[in-house]
C-alpha cells in the first residue's frame, strides 16, 4: 500500500451535549470511536492517516466540562477548559501560579486557544518515529527505533524506559503534580478520582497506553486541592525554539517553608521519562532542609541518580540536576530564567538590576 | 490534546441511543454554498443524510448555509466551499497560523477546526475585516503605511491574529504583541516590520488614524471574494 | 498630525532614516501597489485560483532513500469512482537539451532530475501522482497501490561515502567531478579516501583526502612561516530546507494548445523557458500566471519538477489540474541547503591581519545535480578576509538526501558560518579587539579577489565601502561600551559577537520594457517575479525619476506572461535591483530620447532642441511641446521604432518579441543595458550581534542584533529594511535552530515537522532588530543601487555564532546550530561533547 499523509480519512462525527451522553456513545462504540478534545494532538494522527477510527467523538458541544469552579477546597477544572481560561483564571494565577505558569508556556496562544487541560494532560507522546508511523513497540511491532546506536534520541528519555524510550511532553502535569491535583475519570462503574502523576501509565505495564483510561472511561474534571495554595511555587521550561515547541524538560514544585526550612514539599519534572516525574525521594530529602544552593545540590544530584543516557541524550542528566536544584532553592535568587510568558521582560530586568 | 483510543470494545453497550440525539443545531434543507470546485466532493458508496451535511456558519457576519463533511476542516470549507480564499494553508498542522481566524473573536488556526464544530458561530476572515463601505480596518491601514510583510502568505494570518490578542489587550507593549501574536510563523522573517506595523495598528485602533492619513478605500467587497479589488490593485 | 500620548504611543524608529537626499522618488518610502490586494486577502496566489472542472493532483513520494521500481500496479485505484489518471515516470517526457544566449547547447544532464522517477535516489523522490475529483479520492485511490521495488546501497553522509569501500548513492559514483578533457558541467565520479586520509575524524577533524577541485594564490608557506598565530579548525554548517510558507503548487489547463500555468516563482519571464524545456515544448505556448509568491529564498528560481506533473496531467485528462503539495512534502521536494563540512587553516599576524588562509571544504549536494556551494564558498571568503596567500580544495558528494538548490548567499553562508568562528579565537588568542580584527582584514574599494584567470588577472570589485559600515555599526552598536560589561552575572553568561558579510549584489546586462500610452499613463513591463521583496516596483521608481514624472501616472505590469515582458535576469543571486535598475533607467534615458525625437519629429528641429519634464516633452526654455498623452498619439501615427513596429538591434530576442506583441500601444520603447562597469558587483554587510546564555540549562537569547549595510544608493528603505533583517534571521536561523534530522541505518528524515526542524518564531529574535544602510553609490552602476537579498545572511549567522563563544569560550561547538544540548553537555565537560562530523542529529 502506498503511503499517503495529509489528508484526513472519513469518519463519522458524533457531537454530544453531556458528559452521560458521550460516555454511552464511547461504550457503544468501543475501539470504533477516538475521543477528541481540543483535536490538537487528534489531527495529527487522523491527517498521517496513522489511525482511522470510525466516529470521533467530539467533546466540544459538552458545557458540564466547561469551567473552571471555586470550591470549598481550591479549585476544579473541568477537562474541556481551554488552557488560555485556565492561565487567566484570577484564583489560579493568585494561589496556583505554577499551574498558570506552565500551561502559559504550551504551543503558541492560538493552540491555548483551543487546547484544553485535559487533552493536554492525556496527550499521546511525541516520539519523532512513532508519530511518524513506524512498528515501534508501542505501535504494536517489537522494536524501538530511537533506542539504537544511531537511534536520532536526543529528546527521548533517561529514566522509565522499558522497550520504548519516548517521553510525555505535557508541560502542565508537573504543575499538576506539584499541586497534588487529582484527576476525576467517569468509568462504567462509576467515577473514580486518582492522584495526578498514578493517571499515567509506563511502558512497563501497558506500552501501548498512556493513562489508565479503559474504554468507555471518560475524563472529567481536575481538582487542585487547597493544600498548596499560596505555596511558593517554580517552574521552569527549557525548549529550542520559544513558541510551539515541546520541552527538552520541564520542572515544577510548591514549596511551603517554615523559619528558612523547608516544611513541605511537593516536585516533579516532565520529558525525562515515558510518564511524567514525581520526584518523591528527593522530596523526602530535602524536607527539614534550609531552601539554599547546597540543599539544592543535593536535590539535584540526587534526582538525577539511575539516570540511563541515550546516544545523543546525555544534557538530559545535567539538565535535570540543574532543574531540580532551582526548583528546590532557586526561587530565591535564582530567577527562573525563560520559563515565564514575559521572559524577555524578566531576563532585561535580571540584566538591568 | 490526546484522545488516545485504545478503547477495547465494550462487551454489547445498550443502543438505546442514536446517533441523531447527539447532532446539534443542524439546519436541514435549502441550497448548499457552491463554488466553482470542492477539494472534498460528497464521499460515495457511504450514507450521509443531507440533515446532517447542511450547516449554517456565521461568516464575516453573514450566515453561510454550506454542505460539509464531517472531517472537513474550516480552512477547507472557507476557502473550497465559500471562495474565501484569503485563510491561506501553510502547513495544515497547527504550526504557522496561516490560517488564523477568529472564532467569536478568538483567534485559532483555521486548519486545527472542524467546521462542524463551529456550527451558529461567528467566523470572521481577513476578508472580513474592511469596514462594509470598503475602508480598510486600521490594522490593515497600518501595514499599508508601514509596508509591513514580504511575501505576505502569513499576512492575513497575522492580521487575524493581531485583531483577536488586541479585543483582549488594546494597550500592548511591543513585547506583549510579540508574545500575542507569536502563534504566527513568517519564512520572509519581517519579524520586526511585521511588529512595526500591527504596533502602529493598535495605535491607529485606540487613537484614529493620524490627521493627513485617511483610510484608503477599496473598492468592491471583498468579503463576498469579489475580485475586484486585486485587479485595481494590481492596476489592471 | 494628532498627537497621541498614551504609553504604548510608537517612539520614533530608529529604523526610519532620511534616504534619498537629492533624489525625488529613489530612496523614499512609499506605498507598493500590491499591497492593498495582499492587506484584504484578495491577491491570488497559485492555490487561490479555480477553474471549471478542475481536478486534484496527489503525488506517492519514496519511501526508500534508493530503490528501484519494479512495478506499479494501480488498477484498483484506477477502477474507484473518480480517480482519472495515475502518472508515472513513464509518461514524463525526457528534459530537452537547450541552447544558452551564447549559443552554446547545454545538454541535460543524465544524472538530472525529473518530475517523476522510477528510480528514487531519496526518501521523497516522487514516484508517481494520481489525479482525481477531489483530495480525499486521489488519498483513498494511493492507498489501493501497490509498488514492488528493490532497494538499492545508499548514503546519506558524504564522508560515510569518501571511506574506504563507502557506499556510492548511485552506481555511477559519488563525487562531482569537472572532466579534465573536454569542457562541459561536472560528471559523477567515484571518489575514496585511504584510511590514512581518516586519521583526522577521530580528532574531530575533517579529513583532506583528494580534492578533484583546487585552485590557489600567492605564497601560502611563506604566509604560514610569517604568522604569529596558525589556527586549524573544523566546522560544519547545516542542512537547511527554505520552507516557503506557501508550500509549492501549480495549477495547469492547456487551451489551443498552450499551456496556462498558475504557480509560484521567484522570477516570472525567465521561468518560461525553463518550463519549457522540462516539458520539451516551445516557450512560445507557455502562459505563466504567477502575480504573487509565498516565498522563495533561491528556491524557485525558476522553474521546479512540481510545475510539471499538474501540466502533463491536465494535458492527458483535458482538465485543469491542481496541485498543491504538502508541507511533509515540501521538506522532501521543497529544496534546501548543502551542509558544508570544512577546514581551514589560517595564519594571523599579531594584530590580527590574515597572512594565509588554507581552506577544505566537503559539499553534501544531495541526490542530483552538483550543488556549487562548496566551490562558492572560497571566493567568497577570499574576496570578504582578503588573504593575500590563499589555496582552497573541495569536494562535491552526492549522497541520497532530498534535493539541494540555491538558498539566499548560497556558499557564502557556509564560507562566513566556517571561517568567522575561527577569526573570533583569533582575536581572543591575540588579545586583539574583535571589531579591530575584522577591520585590518576588511575589502576596500576595487577589491581583488579569487584565484588569477588564464592571464593571471584576478576579479575586483566595484566598490567596497565595509570597513565605513564597520566603525558607523560600531558605534550604533556600542560595541566599545558593549565589550567591557560583565560576561557573567549567576548562571548567566552574556557574549557580543562581529562579523563581516558579503555576497554578489548583481549582473548587467538585460532589457527595460515600457510604454507611454495615449492616455498620458507610463506602464512599465516588468519580468521580474513578486516574492515580497519588491523589487518588481521598487526598480522602476528610478526610471520615474529619468522620465520626472509622479508615480502616480506609472504602471508597472507584473506576473502573467500573456502581458510580455522583457529579458529580464531571473529574480536570484540578489542581481535585481542592480541589474533590473540599469534596464530601468537603460530604458527611460531611452524613452526620453525618443520623446525628443518624436517632439521633433512633428514640430520641427532636431531632437537636441527638445526636454522633458512635467508629463511634457518641450522645446528648451519653453516654447511649443507635447504632453505625453500627444507624444504617445504621434508615436502611433509615426509606426516603425516609436510605436513598437520595429525594436532595436540589440535587445534580446525575447524583448524584441514582446515589443512586437505591443506594436501600436503608444510610444513603445525598450533598451539593452550596456552601461559599462569595472569590476564585479558585491553588497557588504557588518553584522552585530547580543547572547545572553543560561549555563545551567543551555538555553540562550539573542537579546540585540543590528546588521549595518553597504549596498550602494537606497532605493526603497522599508523593503531594503525587510530584506536586510529578514535575510539576516535567515542566517541566525542557521545559528539557533534550523536543521535536518536524519536516521542513518535507514537513510530517513525523522524530522518532518516545524516543531522539529526548528524556522524560527517571532520570539527567537530579539523585538526590535536593527538596521542601517550607508548610502553611498556604487561608482559603477547609473543610480548607485545594488543588490541586498543575500549579503546579510552569512553575517546573521556568525554574529551569534561569535557572540556565543564569546560568552561561553572557544571550546563549547564545532557546527551549527547551536543548541541547549550542545551547550550544556560541552560546558559540563569543558570540551565539545558532539562529535563535529557527525551530522543531522
Amino acid at each position: 500500500m502506498a503511503i499517503i499523509r495529509d489528508v484526513m480519512p472519513a469518519f463519522d462525527l458524533l457531537q454530544p451535549s453531556s458528559a452521560a451522553d458521550a460516555q454511552k456513545l464511547l461504550q457503544e462504540h468501543g475501539s470504533d470511536a477516538w475521543i477528541m478534545a481540543g483535536g490538537l494532538d487528534s489531527f495529527d494522527w487522523l491527517k498521517d492517516r496513522i489511525k482511522k477510527p470510525k466516529v470521533l467523538v467530539d467533546l466540544s458541544g459538552i458545557d458540564e466540562l466547561k469551567g473552571i469552579r471555586v470550591t470549598g477546597d481550591g479549585v476544579e477544572i473541568g477537562a474541556m477548559t481551554t488552557l488560555t481560561e485556565v492561565a487567566e483564571h484570577p484564583e489560579i494565577r493568585k494561589n496556583y501560579s505554577v499551574l498558570s505558569q506552565a500551561v502559559s508556556v504550551v504551543a503558541s496562544p492560538q493552540i491555548r486557544n483551543q487546547g484544553t487541560l485535559g487533552g493536554n494532560v492525556s496527550q499521546d507522546v511525541r516520539c519523532w518515529y512513532y508519530r511518524g508511523g513506524w512498528p515501534c513497540y508501542r505501535a504494536g511491532g517489537n522494536i524501538c527505533y530511537a533506542d539504537t546506536p544511531v537511534g536520532r534520541n536526543r529528546e527521548h528519555a533517561i529514566f522509565g524506559a522499558d522497550r520504548c524510550v519516548a517521553v510525555h511532553p505535557s508541560d502542565s502535569v508537573p504543575a499538576l503534580i506539584a499541586l497534588d491535583a487529582k484527576f476525576v475519570v467517569q468509568t462504567s462503574k462509576g467515577e473514580k478520582t486518582v492522584d495526578a502523576e498514578n493517571y499515567y501509565i509506563g511502558p512497563d505495564l501497558d506500552i501501548t497506553r498512556i493513562n489508565m483510561l479503559q474504554p468507555g472511561d471518560l475524563l472529567t474534571a481536575i481538582r487542585i486541592p487547597s493544600t498548596w495554595a499560596g505555596a511558593t511555587f517554580y517552574f521552569e521550561k527549557v525548549r529550542d525554539r520559544n513558541v510551539w515547541d515541546f520541552p527538552l524538560m520541564n520542572v515544577a514544585s510548591a514549596i511551603v517553608l517554615s523559619g528558612g526550612a523547608i516544611s513541605r514539599i511537593r516536585l516533579a519534572v516532565n520529558a525525562v521519562s515515558p510518564r511524567p516525574m514525581r520526584l518523591k525521594n528527593v522530596e523526602d530529602a530535602v524536607v527539614g532542609k534550609p531552601a539554599d544552593a547546597s540543599t539544592g545540590e543535593m536535590a539535584g544530584k540526587l534526582a538525577v541518580q539511575g539516570a540511563v543516557p541515550l546516544q545523543f541524550n546525555a544534557y538530559k542528566i545535567p539538565l535535570m540536576r540543574n532543574l531540580v536544584k532551582r526548583a528546590v532553592c532557586g526561587v530565591a535568587g535564582q530567577q527562573a530564567y525563560g520559563a515565564l510568558t514575559g521572559d524577555l521582560d524578566t531576563q532585561e530586568v535580571a540584566w538591568n538590576s | 490534546m490526546s484522545d488516545r483510543n485504545d478503547l477495547k470494545s465494550g462487551e454489547n453497550p445498550p443502543k438505546t441511543i442514536t446517533r441523531r440525539n447527539f447532532i446539534l443545531g443542524v439546519i436541514a434543507g435549502g441550497a448548499a454554498v457552491g463554488a466553482a470546485s470542492y477539494r472534498f466532493l460528497a464521499p460515495r458508496g457511504r450514507t450521509y443524510s443531507t440533515g446532517e451535511r447542511l450547516i449554517t456558519v456565521n461568516v464575516n457576519g453573514k450566515p453561510r448555509r454550506v454542505d460539509v463533511m464531517k472531517q472537513e476542516t474550516l480552512a477547507w470549507t472557507l476557502r473550497y466551499k465559500l471562495g474565501l480564499t484569503g485563510t491561506k494553508l501553510g502547513c495544515d498542522r497547527a504550526e504557522c497560523g496561516a490560517c488564523t481566524v477568529l472564532i467569536d473573536n478568538v483567534p485559532h488556526y483555521g486548519c486545527s477546526v472542524l467546521t462542524h464544530t463551529v456550527r451558529g458561530r461567528n467566523v470572521t476572515t481577513i476578508e472580513g475585516l474592511a469596514s462594509a463601505d470598503g475602508r480598510l480596518h486600521p490594522v490593515q491601514q497600518a501595514v499599508i503605511d508601514e509596508q509591513g510583510f514580504q511575501c505576505a502568505f502569513c499576512m492575513s494570518g497575522f492580521l487575524m491574529a493581531t485583531v483577536g490578542f488586541l479585543k483582549t489587550n488594546p494597550n500592548p507593549t511591543r513585547k506583549e504583541l510579540a508574545h500575542g501574536i507569536s502563534g504566527n510563523l513568517c519564512r520572509c522573517q519581517d519579524y520586526n516590520k511585521i511588529l512595526d506595523a500591527m504596533m502602529r495598528g493598535a495605535e491607529y485602533m485606540r487613537d484614529g488614524i493620524p490627521a493627513g492619513k485617511t483610510l484608503t478605500a477599496i473598492a468592491g467587497n471583498p468579503a463576498a471574494g469579489d475580485d475586484a479589488t486585486a485587479a485595481l490593485a494590481r492596476g489592471a | 498630525m494628532a498627537v497621541t500620548n498614551t504609553k504604548t504611543s510608537q517612539p520614533a524608529n530608529p529604523n526610519d532614516r532620511v534616504y534619498g537626499a537629492g533624489h525625488k522618488l529613489v530612496g523614499k518610502n512609499y506605498t507598493t501597489p500590491d499591497l492593498i490586494a495582499k492587506v484584504t486577502g484578495t491577491s491570488k496566489y497559485a492555490e487561490d485560483f479555480r477553474a471549471e472542472g478542475m481536478l486534484f493532483c496527489r503525488l506517492v513520494l519514496s519511501p526508500t532513500p534508493h530503490g528501484r521500481i519494479r512495478s506499479i500496479d494501480a488498477s484498483d485505484a484506477l477502477a474507484m469512482p473518480g480517480v482519472k489518471a495515475v502518472l508515472t515516470a513513464d509518461d514524463i517526457p525526457a528534459q530537452a537539451d537547450y541552447l544558452n544566449d551564447n549559443g552554446q547547447t547545454i545538454k541535460a544532464s543524465k544524472w538530472g532530475e525529473r518530475a517523476l522517477t522510477n528510480e528514487p535516489v531519496y526518501q521523497g523522490d516522487p514516484i508517481l501522482a494520481v489525479a482525481a475529483v477531489d483530495e480525499l479520492t486521489a488519498a483513498e485511490a494511493i492507498e489501493r497501490i501497490k509498488i514492488d521495488w528493490e532497494e538499492l546501497p545508499f548514503v546519506i553522509d558524504p564522508l560515510e561515502s569518501l571511506r574506504p569501500g563507502g557506499p556510492n548513492p548511485r552506481e555511477d559514483g559519488n563525487v562531482w567531478t569537472r572532466p579534465k578533457d573536454h569542457p562541459g558541467p561536472p560528471e559523477l565520479t567515484k571518489l575514496k579516501w585511504t584510511e590514512k586520509d581518516f586519521e583526522d575524524y577521530r580528532q574531530g577533524k575533517l579529513p583532506m583526502g583528494e580534492a578533484p577541485d583546487t585552485w590557489s594564490y600567492g605564497d601560502l608557506d611563506a604566509g604560514f612561516k610569517n604568522a604569529a598565530l596558525v589556527l586549524d579548525e573544523s566546522f560544519i554548517t547545516p542542512d537547511v530546507s527554505h520552507q516557503c510558507l506557501e508550500t509549492r503548487t501549480a495549477m495547469a489547463y492547456w487551451q489551443n494548445g498552450k499551456l496556462y500555468l498558475h504557480t509560484g516563482t521567484q522570477s516570472t519571464a525567465q521561468t518560461v523557458p525553463a518550463i519549457a524545456r522540462w516539458m520539451n515544448m516551445s516557450p512560445d505556448n507557455v502562459v505563466l500566471i504567477s502575480e504573487y509568491t509565498g516565498g522563495g529564498f533561491g528556491s524557485k528560481v525558476t522553474g521546479t519538477v512540481i510545475m510539471i506533473v499538474p501540466a502533463i496531467l491536465s494535458k492527458k485528462l483535458n482538465a485543469p489540474v491542481m496541485m498543491r503539495i504538502s508541507r511533509e512534502e515540501e521538506h522532501f521536494i521543497g529544496r534546501a541547503r548543502p551542509s558544508v563540512e570544512g577546514r581551514v587553516k589560517i595564519g594571523f599576524d599579531k594584530d590580527g591581519k590574515i597572512t594565509a588562509m588554507d581552506m577544505f571544504t566537503v559539499c553534501n549536494a544531495g541526490a542530483y545535480d552538483a550543488a556549487s556551494d562548496g566551490n562558492t564558498a572560497p571566493r567568497i571568503a577570499s574576496l570578504l578576509f582578503q588573504p593575500p596567500a590563499m589555496r582552497w580544495r573541495g569536494v562535491t558528494v552526492m549522497t541520497n538526501t532530498p534535493t539541494r538548490s540555491a538558498q539566499s548567499a548560497p556558499g557564502g553562508m557556509q564560507a562566513i558560518g566556517i571561517i568567522e568562528p575561527i577569526l573570533s579565537k583569533a582575536a581572543r588568542k591575540l588579545g586583539v579587539d574583535q571589531v579591530a580584527l575584522r577591520r585590518v582584514n576588511c575589502p576596500e574599494g576595487k577589491a581583488q579577489y579569487g584565484p588569477p584567470n588564464k592571464e593571471g588577472k584576478r576579479a575586483h570589485t566595484t566598490s567596497c565601502f565595509l570597513k565605513d559600515a564597520l566603525d558607523r555599526g560600531a558605534e550604533q552598536f556600542r560595541w566599545a561600551e558593549r565589550v567591557k560589561q560583565p560576561k557573567r552575572m549567576g548562571s548567566k553568561a552574556r557574549g557580543v559577537g562581529v562579523s563581516l558579510s558579503t555576497y554578489v549584489g548583481g549582473t548587467i546586462g538585460f532589457d527595460g520594457l515600457m510604454v507611454v500610452t495615449p492616455e498620458g499613463k507610463v506602464r512599465f513591463h516588468s519580468g521580474i517575479g513578486n516574492l515580497g521583496t519588491e523589487s518588481v516596483i521598487d526598480v522602476h521608481r528610478a526610471a520615474a525619476e529619468v522620465l520626472d514624472v509622479p508615480w502616480d501616472v506609472c504602471e508597472v505590469v507584473w506576473g502573467d506572461t500573456s502581458r510580455v515582458f522583457p529579458y529580464t535576469c531571473a529574480s536570484g543571486g540578489s542581481q535585481t535591483t542592480h541589474a533590473m535598475t540599469r534596464a530601468a533607467h537603460s530604458v527611460a534615458t531611452e524613452c526620453v530620447q525618443k520623446l525628443k525625437e518624436v517632439a521633433a519629429k512633428s514640430l520641427g528641429g532636431s531632437s537636441d532642441d527638445y526636454e522633458v519634464a512635467h508629463q511634457r516633452v518641450f522645446r528648451k526654455g519653453g516654447g511649443a511641446g507635447l504632453s505625453f498623452a500627444q507624444a504617445a498619439q504621434k508615436a502611433i501615427e509615426l509606426g516603425g521604432i516609436y510605436d513598437g513596429h520595429e525594436a532595436p538591434p540589440d535587445v534580446h530576442k525575447q524583448t524584441k518579441q514582446a515589443v512586437g506583441m505591443l506594436a501600436g500601444r503608444g510610444l513603445v520603447v525598450s533598451a539593452k543595458d550596456k552601461y559599462p562597469r569595472d569590476g564585479d558587483t558585491y553588497s557588504y554587510v557588518a553584522s552585530f550581534a547580543e547572547v545572553e546564555v543560561d549555563v545551567e540549562t543551555g538555553k540562550y537569547y539573542l537579546t540585540d542584533f543590528l546588521a549595518y549595510a553597504d549596498v550602494g544608493t537606497v532605493l526603497h528603505p522599508r523593503s531594503l529594511g525587510g530584506q536586510v533583517l529578514g535575510r539576516s534571521t535567515l542566517g541566525i536561523a542557521h545559528a539557533i535552530g534550523q536543521k535536518w534530522v536524519l536516521d542513518p541505518e535507514y537513510g530517513v528524515t525523522v524530522a518532518k515537522r516545524f516543531y522539529q526542524n526548528k524556522p524560527p518564531t517571532i520570539l527567537d529574535v530579539p523585538i526590535d532588530m536593527q538596521w542601517a544602510a550607508l548610502d553611498i553609490p556604487d561608482p559603477e552602476t547609473p543610480v548607485g543601487s545594488r543588490g541586498v537579498g543575500e549579503p546579510p545572511v552569512g553575517g546573521g549567522c556568525a554574529a551569534v555564532l561569535n557572540a556565543l563563544s564569546d560568552a561561553l569560550g572557544d571550546e563549547i561547538f564545532q557546527r551549527a546550530p547551536v543548541y541547549a544540548d550542545t551547550i550544556l553537555a560541552s560546558y559540563e565537560a569543558g570540551r565539545p561533547m558532539q562529535h563535529p562530523l557527525m551530522a543531522n542529529i
